[in-house]
């Protein structure tokens, strides 16, 4: 195990880190507001193949980018429409938006498959930074997308915590009626917070597809949106805490394909499960704690809201 | 609260539309048909052929039934599996792995016992993917049972284990030596696999709708079936009743991740010729979708699985005439979608009020 194999180590690990956190971010928005989005990995797919496709006509990865947010953002107003307008079960509409937008982005990608990207994202140039020994390559010579999650995080969190609107979407998750009595649309907040939601799955995606591994197949998501659900829980519904998951799971992702050269005889199939298996983990500390005190999931999570019914 | 120039408000009808779900499901199916119309034309086919194409090639002739029938197998056993947790109000999202977990099974079975009797041999290889589904989903049961674990997540990350399960046995211990270092499993031997019924259609078409109809007559004609739907419906009427919920809660899940894994093993020993990776390709998503349409009832879970069998065939089938198979996949959410939207403006309807938005309508 050598410095430099060390070092690819850290650097898969930052990254497969970002593409994982963008994408739960967006569900800890939507989750925080009380809407349940297992659609995550439909809507990377569909952020993932509209960037691909947009940089093939473009050229520019940053219309690309913007157009897999904006492609994120619109299925995940088609949950919005069904859960919050029509109050439709969450659980079901969620899991036919993964189907719906896999075969949509496989539909739509048919004719780019095994094309050569239209355009990538450049790495960028922290200047003296990214010479740092260690930090340098691992921190400061990495994708856009790196900084743009991070910079996500901290946006995510201030707004959260910091304001007013983040009260009223936690008041949304955790008492609708309440949040309503107070003045807030809750129709409003939480389809704002499902596109919101929509559009980092689609960053995420297109993350993959503008930057990590530049080309489109289908099944490119391979099922890491379902990691970026998990990874809420595992993160408790906190972006500080989420963000630390991310990297684990970022860890075992960038593991996956490592374990051999660092001479480690363990299957990386095996580790592969580990995400997984640590989020029902951590799910059940979760409940056995929440017999003393409060659960940190959104009181009104999966619940519809109907103010007619109240 | 100011006065707004108006806004649309979903207003409970006071009796539901006549004619319900059918009719909820056929207009979700013409808003498919009708966006799918629009995805061939903008790709430049007759959707006119193409769907006849589909209809041929998935309901035209007896081969083409017996095809679907097969397919409409683990597509129903998954819908069952769904509808009988949903029908105490629990989510088992884990039929995806749980049928994976019954191939397992039922592989494990295989391998061991090659040379016993067919008739044997396939009652224990089903016996044991019924084992292997019920194992998977035991850990959320008693998870969600005693400690009141969301079993909604825990039953989808199990979905990835078990998958990544199947991997490991592939690339290692169950790899064929005679595979030239691909990743498969050895084939099933000729005792192992399941009797056919006609055309291409084999027995466990009929061993789905006996469990399938079992179920049914269970849940709407005997007490265990009434205390399910108590215990969903109300958890405080139930303990009232007298019904122990932590042992409903742990039944019904096993059982759940039983018929799912019952499916995994006909799909192994019936339809697909060695384990793989693929072999729950989606049947366990598609059986939630399949069971929210039938409104979580065995009766209906039949009739649509069938339907849905169809269009995923039919799907395959337009592969040779250039369309990619995604439009069935697209045709398949977009029936849900439809039939959800159709089922609220049967239960509610659409009325503009205006202005004090405090006004409570019932």
């Amino acid at each position: 195990m050598n410095e430099a194999s060390l070092i690819g180590l850290f650097e898969a690990t930052v990254s497969f880190g970002a593409l994982l956190y963008l994408a739960a971010l967006g569900e800890m928005i939507a989750e925080k507001a009380g809407i349940l989005n297992l659609g995550v990995e439909g809507m990377m797919a569909m952020g993932a193949v509209t960037g691909f496709v947009v940089a093939l006509q473009t050229g520019n990865p940053w219309v690309a980018l913007v157009a897999a947010v904006a492609a994120g953002a619109m299925i995940g107003l088609l949950h919005g429409f069904f859960t919050v307008v029509l109050g439709a079960e969450q659980v079901v509409s969620g899991l036919s938006l993964t189907i719906l937008g896999l075969g949509l982005a496989a539909f739509v990608g048919r004719g780019s498959v095994g094309e050569p990207a239209g355009a990538e994202m450049v790495s960028v140039d922290w200047g003296p930074l990214s010479d740092i020994p260690w930090a340098g390559p691992i921190l400061f010579a990495q994708s856009p997308f790196v900084y743009l999650a991070v910079i996500t995080g901290f946006v995510t969190w201030f707004v959260l915590w910091r304001t007013r609107l983040g009260l009223a979407v936690r008041a949304a998750g955790e008492s609708a009626s309440t949040a309503d009595a107070a003045g807030h649309s809750v129709v409003g907040i939480r389809l704002a917070a499902v596109a919101t939601g929509g559009g980092l799955a689609g960053a995420s995606g297109a993350y993959l597809t503008l930057s990590l591994t530049p080309q489109w197949a289908d099944g490119i998501v391979a099922g890491r949106g379902w990691i970026a659900v998990a990874l809420v829980i595992f993160g408790a519904w906190r972006p500080g805490r989420v963000a630390v998951g991310a990297l684990l799971f970022g860890l075992t992702l960038a593991l996956k394909t490592r374990l051999q050269t660092f001479g480690v005889d363990f299957s990386p199939i095996l580790l592969s499960m580990l995400p997984y298996l640590l989020t029902i983990s951590v799910l059940v500390v979760i409940s056995i704690r929440s017999r003393n005190r409060p659960s940190p999931a959104p009181a009104a999570l999966g619940i519809a809201y109907r103010r007619e019914e109240r | 609260m100011g006065r707004r120039a108006g806004r649309p408000v979903l207003v409970r009808r006071e009796q539901v539309l006549r004619g319900g779900q059918p009719l909820a499901f056929g207009i979700g199916l013409a808003v498919a048909l009708v966006v799918g119309i629009v995805l061939l034309v903008g790709s430049g086919h007759d959707p006119m052929r193409v769907y006849e194409r589909m209809f041929e090639a998935s309901l035209g002739d007896p081969r083409a039934w017996s095809v679907t029938l097969n397919r409409a197998v683990p597509l129903g056993l998954a819908g069952l599996a769904v509808a009988v947790a949903g029908s105490m109000g629990l989510w088992n999202i884990g039929a995806e792995g749980q049928i994976m977990a019954g191939a397992v099974g039922a592989a494990w079975v295989a391998r061991v016992g090659g040379e016993w009797p067919s008739p044997l041999l396939i009652a224990a290889m089903l016996a044991a993917a019924i084992l292997g589904g019920g194992l998977l989903a035991l850990g959320p049961a008693i998870a969600r049972a005693r400690i009141g674990v969301n079993e909604i997540i825990t039953t989808l990350m199990l979905n990835e284990v078990a998958i990544r399960l199947v991997q490991w046995l592939v690339h290692g211990r169950w790899k064929d030596p005679d595979s030239h270092n691909f990743p498969l499993a050895p084939m099933l031997s000729d005792n192992a696999r399941l009797p056919g019924l006609f055309e291409r259609a084999h027995v466990g078409v009929v061993l789905a709708a006996i469990v399938i109809l079992l179920f049914g007559v269970a849940s709407s004609r005997t007490a265990w079936g009434y205390e399910l739907r108590v215990a969903g419906s109300s958890g405080a009427t139930a303990r009232y009743a007298g019904i122990s919920l932590e042992r409903k809660i742990l039944t019904v899940l096993v059982l759940s991740g039983g018929v799912a894994g019952f499916a995994g093993g006909i799909e192994l020993s019936g339809t697909s010729d060695r384990i793989t990776e693929s072999l729950s390709n989606g049947f366990g998503f598609a059986g939630i979708i399949v069971a929210a349409l039938a409104l979580m009832r065995p009766s209906g879970v039949a009739a649509v699985a069938v339907l849905f069998g169809a269009v995923q065939i039919g799907g395959q089938s337009i592969q040779t005439m250039g369309v990619s198979s995604s439009v069935s996949t697209i045709l398949q959410a977009l029936i849900l979608f439809g039939a959800i939207a159709a089922g609220v403006l049967s239960r509610y309807r659409v009325e503009m009020v205006a202005g004090d938005t405090t006004e409570v309508t019932s």
